[in-house]
């Protein structure tokens, strides 16, 4: 997978900096899926202004991690992460029924963002080795994908778990990216 | 006073945006048509056929042709996904309607597939390309045998034309296109997607 990944993204973006935000709910598993991705090393931090931001810098790639939901009065913050992003990896946790209705909104919520307008979407429906997870089509209705009428946008099943799906999503990622994206 | 003005000169001369709805059963060749679409009508290059993945979602290619500015709007055609296309329907102007015309096994399918398309209220009025893809292949039948084969009822009230293209060389392609901006130009729909923007605009 690790080779994989660095054929795909290597010339990508040349030497411009971009960034990738790989962001969902809390436990939703995005944090596993850049390990399972043998990019380097995810290094934590919470700054002070207190909320926890993962990072990997891959070549002049950074992709950044951090949870939605929670506390409203730090999200001002996470527009520092915002420039220069060419895609969102949106992750969400296909089992967890319960909270799929936030998970919707506040994905909704951050395509509003104006600074990140000209990102192209990749989401993960994850977790497909749990039972009662939801298939693809049934995670596209949960979360209203077809309101995003903008932006080029993909829906793929994964499990982080046992790296499955997620080669094929970022197979996606790439060649959008390289045709342009939006 | 000014915000008046100037909704009112936006509304008067800014080009009209015209929305393409690309539909089709999986395997048709819809990505391929939209990458094609991108690098005859823009700078970008647009996907080569051998690095188009099925679609599991929405691509979009943004062009201008013939002083139009259009937004092509290609979803994904498997069964599980076609549940997302009449989302898309109240506002696309045009509808593409790609067959893969060297497939004639799946004939059946693209025929069931285009018939619920056509009877959805939400498209209502809305120009319709067929479109039998994949010439390159020598096994296509021709547009006027895939017409025969359709046997389409009921589309008298509608404007529509069949086309035989190859997304993958190219052939067609600015015919249909041209085809599209002209009969969405003056078609009533256009007319009544204008009227309804106008609207919602004002009132925000």
């Amino acid at each position: 997978m690790g080779i994989m990944f660095t054929r795909l993204f290597s010339s990508l973006f040349g030497n411009k900096d971009a960034r990738i935000l790989v962001l969902g709910l809390d436990n939703a598993g995005k944090t596993t899926i850049l390990y399972r991705l043998h990019m380097g090393e995810v290094v934590s931090t919470i700054p002070t202004i207190g909320f926890n931001v993962e990072t990997v810098q891959y070549n002049n790639i950074k992709f950044q991690v951090w949870d939605l939901g929670g506390q409203t009065s730090i999200r001002p913050y996470w527009r520092c992460y915002f420039p220069n992003t060419q895609a969102i990896i949106y992750v969400v946790d296909s089992s967890d029924t319960d909270r799929l209705v936030i998970a919707k909104e506040e994905f909704h919520a951050i395509l509003e963002e104006e600074e990140l307008r000209g990102a192209v979407v990749l989401i993960f429906a994850n977790k497909q080795d749990l039972p009662g997870a939801l298939d693809d089509a049934a995670v596209t209705e949960a979360l209203e994908l077809h309101k995003i009428k903008n932006r080029q946008w993909a829906i793929f099943k994964s499990s982080a778990t046992k790296g499955e799906g997620l080669f094929e999503g970022l197979d996606w990622l790439s060649n959008t990216l390289k045709g342009g994206g939006s | 006073m000014f915000s008046l003005f100037y909704g009112l000169w936006k509304y008067m001369f800014s080009k009209t945006e015209f929305h393409v709805l690309i539909l089709g059963i999986d395997k048709a060749g819809k990505t391929t048509l939209l990458e094609k679409i991108k690098s005859v009508y823009s700078n970008l290059e647009g996907l080569p056929p051998d690095r188009i993945v099925p679609t599991v979602g929405l691509n979009i290619a943004r062009v201008e042709a013939s002083n139009t500015k259009l937004v092509f709007w290609d979803l994904g055609g498997q069964l599980g996904l076609r549940s997302i296309w009449e989302k898309y329907y109240e506002e696309a102007h045009a509808v593409v309607y790609v067959i893969d015309a060297a497939c004639p096994s799946r004939f059946e399918d693209s025929k069931s597939a285009l018939e619920k398309v056509l009877r959805h209220e939400d498209l209502r009025g809305a120009p319709l390309l067929i479109i039998a893809n994949k010439q390159d292949l020598s096994e296509a039948v021709s547009a006027e045998e895939l017409a025969q084969y359709l046997d389409l009822k009921k589309l008298d009230e509608r404007v529509y034309m069949f086309e035989a293209v190859s997304a993958y060389d190219g052939i067609g392609i600015k015919e249909s296109v041209e085809w599209l901006v002209e009969v969405m130009e003056r078609s009533k729909r256009t007319e009544m997607l204008r009227i309804r923007a106008g609207v919602t605009g004002a009132s925000t």
